[in-house]
């Protein structure tokens, strides 16, 4: 029998979208604190008009804190997933006609449309407050951070399916503030540091949103340096953690299936 | 419902050497399930019984699609049980069947029901559940009971055939088992096949009109309730033995009926699998009085079919 192509369960996304948007404390920390970090160190930083590339400091760091909070909803829809999942809520889905792919897709959609919330509030304020690029650059780099961050729905989901709690998944979310100092995201990296930093998972992916306006030159506290990445570093970044998350993803859902 | 249009009569449920391993950290697999035969016709209500650890829920899992069968093969109204959950056909209160905390019950009732091509109908089952009143309701906020009862709303949602309960009344208190059952009554006479695992063995006896009986992964019993209960333990047999009455205890002794025969002064007790022969023998002559037949229990059929096959 052909089994339909897994579709959009409309009234399954709108209830989920309902369920975050009760969660005030994660709306907070999706929404509200990049919002507030890109207000305090983007558009009232003294030297918010400074030129980067062919943008200004506003729109650098509007960049990064819209790319900080899009990969905080991720990680988190990710590992409530795979949390729900394991808790029971998995087999109460399994006698339904809903497939795995169906339950994916939903899933998908909703990381999708939080990680939009980040991505609007803070590109409307950095509008609103002195952010300065091309138009194309505006909407390549905000089409960047959208796509790059499901690439961390697969961390959020690798980390609810190894520890199998909420409160791991909480961790994994705030995990990513030390992942983003890490990564080059709130603070310009020199030296050594920016060195290890390239090995990290928001390196790339923070990169390559900001690459628009930069053409991958890199900044330091005091300005522009000289030192430029070629596009393919932070490319392989991003594919080469995606393709780590991905496959420990897979390898925990195998060995929890083995368990059964 | 669908059983009564479709041209088909498969058995509600059929499991051929139905064998179900897990692997462990250490040491050889575990054969959860080890060889069960079992076919379960429309419109039966069939208990299953068993200690913890006999296999049940593993078996009701691979009767739902939940778990993949290591050997053997199982059919639900003819169907692969993924094909007869899709269809709606068969739905299950799990026992470890988990909810969204933070949901409402109407929403958790809503998403499952979205969840069918045909529009299941929720404010129907929201009240024949007796959660109207607990739609706006958060499931964290829902006693044991309640979450139950939500449970078997949306068990309810595809209107299913063939409905099976995993010890749908675990931590219920006695009301809310009572109340359950009664809703269960009704559900079951609508022509619905009900198969539930308990551990009430009072349950079994009240609502079941056959017992399935495993143990260790097997099938150690099967038939109609009543006869699973004389089973083993046949009928008691106590009577006052009349002055002169004690040289019927040796022929009762001899008698290959009598599977066991205690006197305590005056008084006789004999568990048999022939009552009638006994009662016929203490009366005859009036070597007994104020004789009394009881049937055996289900706890004593229980314990000693699923004794036998763990020794």
């Amino acid at each position: 029998m052909n089994r339909p192509a897994a579709v959009l369960n409309t009234t399954y996304a709108a209830i989920e979208l309902r369920r975050v948007s009760r969660d005030l404390v994660s709306l907070f920390f999706i929404a509200g604190l990049p919002a507030v970090l890109y207000l305090i160190f983007g558009s009232s930083a003294e030297d918010s008009a400074v030129r980067v590339g062919d943008g200004n400091v506003a729109f650098y760091v509007m960049v990064s804190m819209a790319a900080y909070g899009a990969v905080t909803a991720t990680t988190g829809v990710g590992g409530m997933a795979a949390v729900e999942r394991m808790q029971g809520w998995g087999r109460q889905l399994g006698l339904t006609p809903m497939s795995d792919a169906g339950f994916v897709v939903v899933k998908t959609f909703v990381s999708f449309a939080i990680a939009v919330v980040p991505i609007a509030l803070i590109y409307l304020l950095g509008g609103l407050t002195g952010a300065e690029a091309d138009p194309s650059s505006w909407l390549i780099s905000g089409l960047v951070v959208l796509a790059g961050a499901a690439v961390f729905s697969l961390y959020g989901l690798a980390v609810g399916l190894m520890f199998r709690s909420e409160g791991a998944v909480s961790a994994a979310s705030g995990s990513l503030v030390i992942l983003a100092f890490l990564g080059n995201v709130f603070f310009p990296l020199s030296g050594l540091m920016l060195d290890i930093a390239r090995f990290t998972p928001l390196y790339g992916y923070v990169a390559l949103a900001r690459y628009p306006i930069t053409g991958g030159e890199l900044v330091s506290a005091t300005g522009p340096t000289s030192e430029t990445d070629p596009l393919w570093l932070p490319v392989l970044n991003l594919v080469v953690w995606a393709i780590i998350f991905a496959g420990l993803a897979v390898w925990l859902v195998r060995r929890g299936r083995g368990r059964q | 419902m669908n059983s009564t249009t479709g041209p088909d009569r498969a058995p509600a449920i059929e499991l051929h050497g139905l064998v179900k391993r897990f692997r462990t950290p250490h040491g050889p697999p575990v054969r959860a399930v080890d060889g069960i035969d079992l076919s379960i016709g429309r419109g039966e209500i069939v208990a299953f019984l068993g200690p913890n650890g006999a296999g049940k829920t593993t078996t009701l899992d691979m009767v739902l699609g939940l778990t993949a069968p290591s050997e053997g093969s199982v059919r639900v109204h003819g169907l692969p049980p993924r094909e007869a959950v899709r269809t709606g056909r068969v739905s299950a209160v799990l026992q470890t069947g988990g909810l969204l905390r933070d949901l409402t019950v109407r929403e958790t009732v809503r998403l499952i029901a979205s969840t069918f091509p045909t529009g299941a109908p929720v404010d129907e089952v929201l009240e024949r559940t007796g959660l109207t009143g607990l739609a706006g309701r958060r499931v964290s906020k829902c006693s044991g009971g309640e979450q139950q009862r939500l449970r078997f709303a949306l068990a309810l949602l595809p209107d299913p055939d063939l409905l099976i309960l995993d010890e749908p009344t675990a931590g219920m208190d006695v009301t809310a088992r009572r109340d359950f059952w009664a809703t269960m009554h009704e559900e079951a006479g609508r022509g619905r096949t009900v198969v539930f695992a308990t551990h009430y063995l009072e349950e079994a006896d009240r609502f079941a009109r056959r017992i399935v009986m495993v143990a260790g992964g097997r099938l150690v019993a099967d038939g109609p309730t009543d006869q699973i209960r004389s089973r083993v333990s046949g009928r008691t047999v106590r009577a006052r033995l009349s002055p002169g009455g004690d040289r019927l205890v040796g022929e009762l002794r001899d008698h290959p009926a009598c599977l066991r025969v205690e006197v305590d002064g005056d008084r006789v007790e004999v568990q048999t699998t022939d009552s009638d022969a006994v009662a016929r023998m203490l009366l005859l002559g009036h070597a007994a009085s104020d004789l009394e037949i009881t049937s055996g229990s289900l706890d004593h059929a229980f314990t000693a079919l699923t004794q036998e096959v763990s020794r």
